[in-house]
């Protein structure tokens, strides 16, 4: 029962971050491929804080302030850049944040990660994280879905559809681009929120490469830009990231397996997408 | 200081093959490859296996390294880049992620985590302008230069770089002169390929192979293509080295009195470099501007 809870908790954690990050590069169309980045510096802002002060409350404003700095030079950077150097440049700037995270040993523990992790006082169970992340999940499930429906959606999937036409209908890029950016900078914090305290322990191994390329599969098997329909993607594929754990594999051959596995279903969900994942633009 | 910048021609020199391949392949089809630091560690491994573990001599397995990096490269183009880059470009950018994700895996399922060096032992070193080198890294930088100069007079002095060069300028307009566009493409991804094998062989020979090394070699190759000018070769290679001795100067240095930056940030330059660029010269060191009409 305990791994039914276990599974709950880990996919209720993952939807905000993944709902949120879908409207940038699902609905929006932007390369953005640092979502992780902006989850590791709001994990050590968080646990950081957390630890040393012992308030929850200072923890998260810290965390808040990170992330919303972190989203708004993303943003700038989105305004600046071409889509592909975007999507490098983003790259760049996750590896950047886990080179600082790794080398800085006196703040952060660098490879050794920090242990005992503080949790909130009502968190001491699977049960008590599932819930809290499942009631999470609800609100951002809410909240995305309104922002998808508001003028705000169509503004973002205007600009992705045909960015000069948007633009000469009024549509202001630098505010859709900076809400997007913000909302999925939230999203990253709520995950961060629950995630070390959850495992007990924060450790720059959990903010790689490997978890970009799971929450772009996430994005484009559930269909770009569809709350619904990265929900369910959320769900089936982290049950299916958690169940091969049973598979009769050694630690060794597993990590592989499932770096393939993903790779594979990665590209399969891209190639049925291939058309409507970036849309070739109506000339006219 | 020699020694330093001793360093940063044999990193520059690593750095240069994977770039210039790339920036011929972002040239010609506009697509980034994010698998290429693993096509590299592919064509390193490889050679590492023949060598080490099948007992084949040096030049025969990096031929056979070579020739493998070449079938990879082939395998790559027709499943993750020929269905994609004609519907949209940006898609290439993502089947490649997942590309590297499928060539991490087999990388550690079949040569483990473990450093592996294609010559392990004793190098044979001699002292330049007081700097320590190595026979081996002299001839590997050697070998780039003339490769690279090869690869000059086949661009610029013969019919078939001319049909390369037109491509890169017109895709349209070379094809519609009877130059077959989809078959250079081809052939020109294999190259690429074939260049970051070289790369990645370079590696295992100066240094120790390790799958960490995969996304480094993927950036920097990047930084360079990105502060080169996009699809520009030359400018890709010159900043290839130039990045490279940045990198040694950067970390090797103590520039202000006791002040120093710790090496375990050495591999942040490059990404440093790509924003400073980005942010102040998007179009790059040497962009060309091209003609629209």
């Amino acid at each position: 029962m305990d791994f039914i809870w276990h599974i709950i908790a880990i996919t209720c954690m993952t939807i905000p971050h993944a709902l949120a990050y879908n409207l940038v590069f699902g609905k929006g169309k932007i390369l953005h491929f640092g979502p992780i980045g902006v989850s590791l510096v709001a994990s050590y802002a968080v646990v950081i804080i957390a630890i040393s002060t012992g308030s929850f409350i200072a923890a998260t404003l810290v965390g808040l302030i990170s992330v919303v700095l972190l989203s708004l030079f993303l943003a700038w950077l989105s305004l600046r850049l071409d889509q592909d150097a975007f999507g490098v440049m983003t790259i760049a700037v996750h590896l950047s944040i886990l080179a600082v995270i790794l080398n800085w040993n006196g703040l952060t523990r660098g490879a050794l990660g920090i242990p005992g992790v503080p949790r909130f006082s009502f968190l001491s169970s699977v049960q008590s994280f599932a819930i809290a992340a499942a009631v999470v999940s609800l609100l951002f499930v809410i909240a995305l879905r309104l922002i998808d429906r508001s003028s705000f959606g169509r503004q973002l999937q205007a600009l992705a559809e045909h960015e000069w036409h948007a633009k000469s209908l009024g549509i202001n890029r630098t505010k859709v681009h900076v809400i997007a950016f913000l909302v999925a900078g939230l999203g990253a914090l709520a995950t961060a929120l629950l995630f070390p305290q959850y495992l007990a322990f924060l450790h720059p191994n959990d903010y790689q490469y490997p978890f970009l390329v799971f929450f772009i599969t996430i994005i484009v098997a559930g269909n770009p830009g569809s709350v619904y329909g990265v929900l369910l993607s959320t769900i089936l594929l982290t049950v299916l990231k958690e169940a091969l754990r049973f598979l009769p594999l050694s630690s060794a051959v597993m990590g592989p397996v499932r770096l393939i596995l993903f790779g594979i279903i990665m590209l399969a969900v891209v190639y049925w997408r291939r058309d409507t994942l970036f849309p070739k633009q109506r000339s006219i | 200081m020699t020694q330093l910048i001793i360093n940063g021609l044999i990193a520059g020199s690593l750095a240069a093959l994977i770039a210039g391949g790339l920036a011929l392949v972002y040239g010609v089809l506009g697509v980034f490859n994010m698998a290429l630091g693993q096509m590299a560690l592919i064509g390193g491994y490889c050679t590492w296996w023949l060598h080490q573990i099948v007992g084949l001599s040096l030049p025969l397995s990096i031929i056979g390294g070579l020739t493998i990096a070449a079938f990879v490269s082939w395998i790559a183009f027709e499943i993750f880049i020929n269905p994609f880059y004609k519907r949209h470009r940006f898609l290439p950018l993502v089947t490649t992620i997942a590309l590297s994700m499928i060539l991490d895996g087999l990388i550690l399922l079949f040569f483990e985590e473990k450093p592996r060096a294609i010559m392990p032992g004793v190098r044979h070193s001699i002292e330049v302008f007081g700097a320590r080198i190595s026979i081996e890294q002299i001839v590997l930088i050697s070998f780039t230069i003339m490769l690279m100069m090869v690869l000059a007079y086949v661009l610029h002095s013969t019919a078939f770089g001319r049909k390369v060069r037109a491509v890169v300028q017109h895709d349209h307009a070379a094809m519609s002169l009877g130059i077959r566009a989809p078959l250079l493409h081809r052939f020109l991804f294999i190259m690429s390929g074939v260049l970051a094998g070289l790369g990645g062989i370079y590696l295992g020979i100066d240094q120790n192979l390790t799958p960490v090394f995969a996304f480094p070699i993927t950036i920097k190759a990047y930084a360079a293509i990105i502060a080169g000018g996009k699809g520009n070769i030359w400018g890709a290679i010159v900043c290839a080295y130039l990045i490279a001795i940045l990198e040694q100067l950067v970390v090797g240095v103590h520039w202000f009195g006791s002040f120093y930056v710790p090496a375990g940030y050495q591999q942040t330059v490059a990404l440093l470099f790509i924003i400073l660029f980005l942010l102040f010269k998007p179009a790059g060191m040497f962009s060309t501007k091209t003609r629209s009409a």
